[in-house]
């Protein structure tokens, strides 16, 4: 509700330790058959935004079959055994509603933004590809082309993507985090119907996934509708846990792609931690300190200083088990990497032998805050939030208290994790450029 | 999707901005009390006080954009609007950029054809620092030729590294280029590799002296105020500010192509085709949107249009195919696209032109109408929702003299369209299949020969430093 939300925003501006309302207004609930459903009221505009969030990415993917779980979130639109191929996105459409679905190494997460009148048909259509998805030879033949285009799209027609992908497969030996989620090439040709099936059968069930209904809703009526049309689809036994855990990393890896590109690109992956460990909103911080916006330390060095970068982000991935930091930095053309790898190693050898300044601390700080009330400003944010939280983070709750934690956050906590974290030998390195380049360096 | 599409370089970003600006309005909702202030000096000011939430957004809108670019000079009003920030008033770049982060504030400067726009997110309690820094912005920035060299260089290297990793954002650049030729809205708004290079500090103050001054800013500001202190800080801070130098003339309208013309960008190492196939389309202000806005979201405007079920759904050859429009003071483009690989570059192309004619033979029937109504109306709030979105539309609207009816009577007039104005817009809005400017990014080796049978073929290589032949 936005009439409490700003009382919470008072509190912030008032500098005390932050209270993020709407704990108490939002409604969770466990099915019978272990479905999660939560809802967060919001009656700002007359709609709602659903989140599907299922358990399953690339992370439960072995060799063969990479790239599946992104292929099934496509054939999760293709028809079941009461609706054809279409049906699903003529039906939703219909009804004045909007759909999509992303899938990462721990997730797949399907959307739906509608119109409140629109919630049983929505459940309606859910539950049905949920319970009863069929699969036509025809249709993944032709979903095969459409993600297979996907591909070419993000990363064999972008240098960018390529060496993402390259970084990402060589900074893990072990953990399936170094699987791309769009699928190796000649896996993307082989994925067999039986594939989808097992794929089905084993993470597609209730017990595997969490609701989040945010928007336009009453919070009893919703959940009794969820109970009408989800609670009868029967739970499954749990899916195989993860077992392989990625051994620490004793030395820098370097990788190099040789392209016709104009613009060389420098990425930088340090192991990092999942999304339930309390050092998150430091290592958050850390990454703001760096990176965000004109006065970050590497966006100064690199960039406008150092004129060895045309842009430098960051990047923590945080799901269930520890991820990626990543820097990624594009550099003008003609000029060697090697240059702006310097400055960068300058830059972090600085932070962890003379910390963060309180200044630095402050405005990290203060930026994470602003964003994440921006990111509550709407249903959508909302619902991608709460779902980030009860699934990747620990628990739902937990969003409510993200401002104290960023609160917390010493410069102490920053300098040790950047010690600790930002370590040459806990990286891989990758660069890409024309051949003239030399990419490889020595040993750092 | 996956998660290396969300982490896009910043060139993606900067091209998106550009490109992806639509200006849906919303559903019943209407639009909230606003205050129309103009100052003596000409400064509009458009206030909606929200005090749901204790964040304010603004909308600055100068007059003007990438039209004014002077021959030659493509980038200059983009360039200008980057160098805003960079140092402005007591404050250099680096202790501007230092401020706004100390406040968790955000701010974001962009050109279009038709404005130069500032955008930012304050919380209310640093309302007197937002507009200390917008009217600093303004009135007061240093336009320093040491910046300006470093903001030239590193715009001409994005557009490289868009070159080098998203093909798929170029062809509307290319193809608003080629079809409007020498009209102004056929500046490439970011410039190009050539044109940017050329542009000194000289050409941005004159710029600035020429085409910025009260009477071109619309300022827009929603949130958490007091309309009364607001009245009181914006007028403190803009009465004193001079009116632009030269008049602004209107632009007048582009002129449509008459017959089928190709733009072949040779990218050797591409493992997909790229294609884009525009004509003019129709203003901002046409008397027919409802109609247009029903029948372009049946044809290529959702997932189940008839352009992504032909490219997409039915034959698997593209992840995605859509159209638009881009609406102006003037008529802009109607335009639709997709991608595919090399060796079916052809069958998708020649199936994009069928369904455009399909939709001229054969029309549209009651059923699909009617989604395509509840799907625009549904989706219609969610384009309103946040201050930041009201700060914008409200800005848009008065560009572009239009009346809050603009907005508050679509869901009506989107409810009332019936098969007769489909079948009317469509016959005098959506061109014919032979009638279109074809932009097709892709291997030229293999493509050359067979684009020939679409019409006269003209070709650029994508390392070439310009966005047309004739720049």
């Amino acid at each position: 509700m936005w009439r409490t939300l700003s009382l919470g925003l008072i509190v912030i501006a008032s500098s005390a330790v932050a209270q993020v309302p709407g704990k108490s207004e939002v409604q969770a609930v466990t099915l019978a058959n272990g479905m999660r459903v939560i809802v967060w009221p919001d009656h700002d505009i007359p709609n709602v935004a659903l989140y599907n969030w299922v358990r399953v990415g690339s992370r439960n993917e072995v060799p063969g079959i990479t790239g599946l779980a992104h292929f099934f979130e496509h054939m999760m639109f293709n028809g079941t055994s009461t609706r054809a191929p279409g049906e699903f996105d003529r039906t939703l459409e219909a009804h004045g509603a909007r759909n999509n679905a992303y899938t990462s190494a721990d997730v797949t997460v399907y959307q739906d933004w509608f119109p409140s009148g629109a919630l049983e048909t929505i459940f309606e259509l859910e539950a049905d590809r949920l319970h009863n998805l069929s699969f036509d030879p025809d249709v993944i033949e032709s979903e095969r082309g459409v993600v297979y285009s996907e591909r070419r799209l993000s990363v064999d027609d972008s240098q960018f993507g390529r060496l993402l992908e390259l970084v990402q497969a060589t900074a893990y030996v072990a953990h399936p985090y170094g699987i791309p989620t769009i699928g190796w090439p000649s896996d993307i040709e082989s994925w067999t119907l039986d594939d989808l099936k097992s794929f089905y059968k084993t993470y597609y069930a209730p017990n595997n996934c969490t609701l989040i209904l945010v928007g336009n809703l009453d919070p009893d009526r919703t959940i009794a509708l969820a109970k009408k049309y989800f609670e009868a689809i029967p739970s499954q036994a749990p899916p195989a846990p993860i077992r392989t855990k990625e051994p620490p990393q004793q030395g820098e890896r370097r990788v190099s792609l040789v392209a016709d590109a104009q613009t060389p690109l420098l990425q930088f992956a340090y192991h990092g931690m999942a999304g339930s460990d309390p050092r998150l909103p430091a290592l958050e911080l850390l990454a703001r300190i760096l990176t965000d916006g004109d006065a970050s330390r590497l966006h100064r060095a690199l960039v406008e200083d150092g004129k060895v970068a045309i842009s430098v982000n960051s990047h923590v991935e945080a799901g269930f088990d520890p991820g990626l930091v990543w820097f990624l930095l594009a550099l003008p053309a003609g000029t060697d990497p090697h240059v702006a790898e310097g400055v960068f190693d300058a830059e972090l050898e600085r932070l962890a032998r003379d910390g963060v300044t309180q200044t630095e601390l402050d405005r990290a700080r203060n930026q994470a805050l602003a964003d994440f009330w921006r990111t509550l400003t709407t249903i959508d944010g909302k619902a991608q939030m709460l779902g980030t939280y009860e699934v990747l983070r620990g628990g739902y709750e937990r969003l409510f208290e993200a401002p104290a934690a960023y609160e917390r956050v010493t410069r102490e906590d920053v300098q040790t994790l950047a010690r600790e974290l930002l370590r040459r030998t806990n990286r891989t390195v990758g660069v890409l450029g024309p051949s003239s380049h030399k990419l490889v360096a020595e040993e750092g | 999707m996956r998660i290396h599409l969300s982490v896009a370089a910043p060139l993606v970003v900067l091209f998106s901005a550009l490109l992806a600006q639509s200006s849906f309005a919303l559903e019943s909702v209407k639009t909230p009390p606003f205050e129309r202030i103009e100052l003596e000096n000409g400064v509009v000011l458009l206030l909606i006080q929200r005090h749901d939430v204790p964040l304010i957004d603004f909308d600055a809108r100068l007059r003007g954009g990438a039209r004014l670019d002077p021959p030659g000079r493509f980038g200059v009003a983009n360039l200008l609007a980057g160098l805003l920030e960079k140092g402005a008033g007591q404050r250099d770049a680096l202790s501007f950029a230092q401020t706004l982060a100390s406040v968790g504030g955000r701010i974001a400067t962009s050109a279009s054809v038709e404005a130069i726009s500032i955008s930012g997110s304050f919380l209310a309690r640093d309302r007197v620092l937002m507009i200390e820094l917008l009217a600093d912005m303004l009135q007061h920035p240093h336009l320093d030729e040491g910046e300006l060299d470093k903001l030239r260089s590193r715009y001409i290297e994005f557009i490289r590294a868009a070159k080098d990793s998203d093909l798929a954002t170029l062809t509307p650049i290319y193809g608003a280029a080629a079809l409007f030729g020498a009209h102004p809205y056929g500046n490439p708004v970011f410039g190009s590799e050539r044109s940017l290079a050329s542009i000194v500090v000289e050409d941005v103050r004159s710029y600035y002296t020429q085409h910025v001054g009260a009477d071109r800013l619309i300022l827009s500001i929603v949130g958490d105020f007091d309309a009364q202190e607001m009245k009181r800080l914006v007028s403190r801070a803009f009465a004193g500010w001079r009116r632009a130098r030269t008049p602004l003339v209107d632009v007048v309208p582009p002129t449509p192509l008459e017959q089928r013309r190709v733009l072949l960008v040779d990218a050797p190492e591409s493992v997909q085709s790229y294609f884009w196939l525009g004509n003019v389309g129709v203003s901002q202000a046409d008397p027919r949107r409802a109609a247009l806005d029903v029948v372009n979201t049946l044809f290529g405007g959702r997932f189940t249009s008839m352009l992504n079920t032909e490219l997409r759904v039915r034959t698997g050859l593209s992840y995605g195919a859509g159209s638009r429009f881009e609406r102006r003071a003037q008529p802009g483009y109607w335009a639709f696209s997709s991608f595919t690989r090399t060796e079916t570059t052809i069958e998708a192309i020649d199936l994009a032109l069928a369904t455009l004619e399909r939709l001229h033979t054969e029309g549209v029937d009651l059923t699909t109408l009617e989604s395509a109504k509840k799907y625009l109306l549904g989706q219609f709030p969610l384009g309103l929702e946040t201050g930041a979105q009201w700060a914008a539309q409200l800005a848009t609207l008065e560009l572009y003299g239009l009346s809050p009816r603009y907005v508050d009577d679509y869901t009506a007039a989107v409810d009332s369209v019936e098969l007769g104005d489909a079948r009317k817009v469509i016959a005098e809005v959506f061109p014919k299949a032979d009638r279109l400017l074809l932009v097709v990014i892709g291997q030229a080796s293999a493509l050359r020969e067979p684009l020939k049978k679409y019409g006269p073929v003209q070709e650029l290589r994508l390392s070439d430093p310009v966005w047309s032949p004739d720049h």
